[in-house]
């Protein structure tokens, strides 16, 4: 829909005195944090919402992308439907998390690529539906480069390969300042979601990289993402 | 004293009702501007709402768990703790069904229409103890309540604190009194503006429009400014749905290599032709759409589109006209088989696509399914522009105001004749110069020497 809706007219622009050029270059850029060893889940979260404070502040302060993995454990988002959890209330085999992003419960572990992204909106489109459509358009590009076919499946949120759901994403928003992102499995241990109803779809089947390519690391996934990542959401990445 | 309205905020441009995951903050609690007071949800995507203003959450409208429309109000904030108890008794009573969120958003707003009459009614008895209990006529509802809450659409308050109207003094025409732009408008004694619609290629409309409102101002001693303007001084609005898709759409346009061809077009021919049958309520939009058409039908390569497998022509003639919304952004009504149409079938649905179009009522296909694009902005004297390309199509007719002219003839003769500039905008992957200058020349020789062809 509103395929057709144009302008009338190409008036000049109001902002000819002002030199947004600087705060402009600025909007692109982004620190890349990749993380060697594996990271607990809470201090990846402090991470963010470090950079998600300092850019509710200061809007032109920095994004940030992380790419990493955690220890085994469970995010449920704050309008999670506690059934989902196969398990009672204290008798979780890993640590829950109650986070603030979207979505139902899901499963990190090491051999699955974690992404968050801590983006100004405002200086991409303030748009949450553009902005998880390209989320899994990242994901979708990354399978591309491996041979694989990614898909989305209509009305819901999350990327396929075949039958199986390989890719999950969440975010949160404040101010159109995000948090959370997106998980990619690669070569990960998939039993810890036999305890849970991942993302509520009951029935969902999990699938893994290393089922379509036998051996695949998530070393070899990371820079396929990194770029990605750049390219979808036109990033320039800050030297650290 | 005052009274701010929190409202379902839109996550997506295509978000028609979000749902509300949780309230952070309970009734009386206090919230500074800036601080999340609740969490909407949309798809998997989680936003924190912010209080817009210090003060204190008086009220949770909608519930946590339930749905609500994009700018209903779910919950409101008072300034002082005063004032928490008096919001609270007059608040919109949540709706019983709240608390499930696939219930449609109609019995909600029966719900608030139910308790906005039943406040009503207290203060009409309060406000008159000795009168007569005799039913309300629906129009003299009043809005406004003993503690001075007022119920107004955003628009209406944006415009309200613009004109200088004092909104107590206002009455509301929407539901349950709510007031409605329309309402600060006819207030203030302005012509309520309708979205500007090509009635007409004559200048005169906007000469009379000008010294009307110089004459308002001198009575009212508060000059309106003469542009239209979303917001205040020093104020930053955020787009509304439909400037989104419109700026999507423009830079989208950026990547479609477009080229300007124009034509001055003679129209006393058309002129004279339009008086004849402007009584049988024929309208210029319905003249040049049905001319566009007609030349269209002869002029295939205008009327088709880029595509990745070629170019792509479509099985119809279908003439979108730009309309210019009261609120921001524009819309396309598309006039299908403008060349088969009679003109008077034209202007009759050219009227009902305008009319739903203002009521935001009109189906995707009635304005995406366009062909080509017609803009004028005749009608406020423009002499030329040029328009930007719509996506998905080939061209695009910029039309200006028919002007009187000193026009040399070609026996040397020199006399004064009504001319019109347009100004065609057409993708060159489809549509070649020659192309595009061929289709104006005929658009040009029907209207010169053959207007009286359209009716056929």
């Amino acid at each position: 829909m509103n395929k057709k809706l144009h302008s009338v007219s190409p008036e000049s622009g109001p902002n000819s005195n002002l030199d947004l050029t600087r705060q402009l270059a600025q909007s692109s850029s982004a620190f890349l944090f990749e993380p060697k060893n594996i990271v607990p889940f809470q201090t990846a979260l402090g991470w963010q919402k470090d950079f998600q404070k300092s850019l509710i502040e200061k809007p032109f302060s920095p994004q940030a992308v992380w790419l990493l993995e955690h220890f085994s454990c469970y995010t449920i988002g704050r309008g999670g439907n506690k059934k989902n959890l196969l398990f009672e209330d204290n008798k979780s085999p890993l640590p829950v998390f109650v986070i603030e992003r979207g979505g139902e419960v899901t499963h990190h572990m090491p051999g699955q690529m974690v992404g968050y992204l801590v983006l100004n909106l405002s200086f991409h489109k303030k748009d949450l539906s553009w902005y998880l459509r390209k989320l899994e358009q990242v994901l979708i590009d990354v399978l591309d480069l491996l041979g694989l076919e990614g898909k989305r499946v209509d009305g819901m949120t999350g990327v396929w390969c075949e039958d199986k759901k390989v890719g999950s994403i969440g975010i949160g928003c404040k101010r159109w300042i995000t948090q959370h992102g997106f998980s990619l499995n690669i070569d990960c241990d998939l039993i810890g979601f036999e305890k849970i109803i991942p993302c509520g779809l009951d029935k969902v089947k999990l699938g893994k990289l290393s089922d379509w390519i036998p051996g695949i690391k998530v070393c070899d996934v990371k820079p396929l993402l990194r770029e990605s990542v750049e390219r979808r959401f036109k990033l320039k990445w800050e030297n650290i | 004293m005052a009274t701010h309205d929190i409202f379902m905020p839109a996550l997506s441009s295509t978000m028609t009702e979000g749902k509300i995951v949780e309230w952070l903050k309970k009734p009386g609690d206090k919230v500074e501007r800036g601080e999340s007071v609740l969490v909407v949800e949309s798809d998997k995507a989680d936003m924190d709402v912010e209080s817009f203003h210090d003060g204190f959450l008086a009220s949770i409208v909608m519930p946590a768990g339930s749905s609500a429309p994009v700018g209903e109000t779910i919950g409101l904030i008072v300034e002082t703790a005063d004032e928490i108890t008096a919001a609270q008794a007059n608040a919109p009573s949540p709706p019983q069904s709240a608390s499930q969120d696939k219930e449609s958003s109609s019995p909600q707003v029966q719900e608030r229409i139910d308790s906005a009459d039943i406040s009503k009614e207290t203060v009409v008895k309060e406000a008159q103890p000795t009168a007569p209990l005799a039913p309300e006529p629906a129009l003299a509802q009043p809005q406004f309540f003993k503690d001075g809450r007022i119920i107004a659409s955003p628009r209406a308050k944006k415009l309200a604190s613009q004109m200088g109207v004092d909104l107590a003094t206002v009455r509301g025409s929407g539901p349950h009194g709510r007031i409605q732009a329309e309402d600060v408008q006819s207030a203030k004694g302005q012509p309520i503006s309708v979205p500007w619609i090509a009635e007409s290629n004559a200048p005169a409309k906007i000469v009379t429009e000008v010294s009307r409102i110089e004459k308002k101002s001198i009575d009212s001693d508060k000059p309106p400014a003469a542009g239209k303007s979303f917001g205040s001084r020093g104020e930053t609005i955020a787009f509304n749905t439909l400037q989104q898709a419109v700026n999507r759409n423009m830079e989208e346009s950026l990547n479609t290599p477009c080229f300007r061809v124009g034509y001055s077009i003679l129209t006393d021919e058309l002129d004279s032709f339009y008086k004849q049958v402007k009584p049988n309520g024929v309208t210029m939009t319905a003249l040049l759409a049905k001319a566009v058409g007609l030349t269209l039908a002869r002029h295939p390569q205008v009327n088709a589109a880029f595509s990745s497998e070629g170019i792509a022509y479509p099985s119809q003639i279908n003439v979108a006209v730009a309309v210019a919304m009261e609120d921001g952004g524009l819309i396309t009504p598309v006039l299908q088989n403008a060349d088969e149409t009679s003109l008077a079938d034209l202007s009759l649905q050219w009227a009902d696509l305008v009319k739903r179009a203002r009521n935001k009522q009109l189906e995707p296909q009635e304005y995406s399914s366009g062909t080509f694009t017609l803009s004028n902005l005749g009608m406020f004297g423009v002499d030329r522009f040029d328009a930007i390309l719509p996506p998905g199509t080939g061209a695009i007719l910029a039309v200006g105001a028919s002007l009187p002219k000193v026009v040399a003839s070609k026996d040397g003769s020199i006399s004064i004749r009504k001319q019109m500039q347009v100004n065609l905008t057409a993708d060159h992957r489809v549509i070649y110069g020659a192309d595009g200058a061929l289709f104006l020349k005929d658009l040009a020789y029907l209207i010169e020497q053959n207007p009286y062809s359209l009716s056929s």
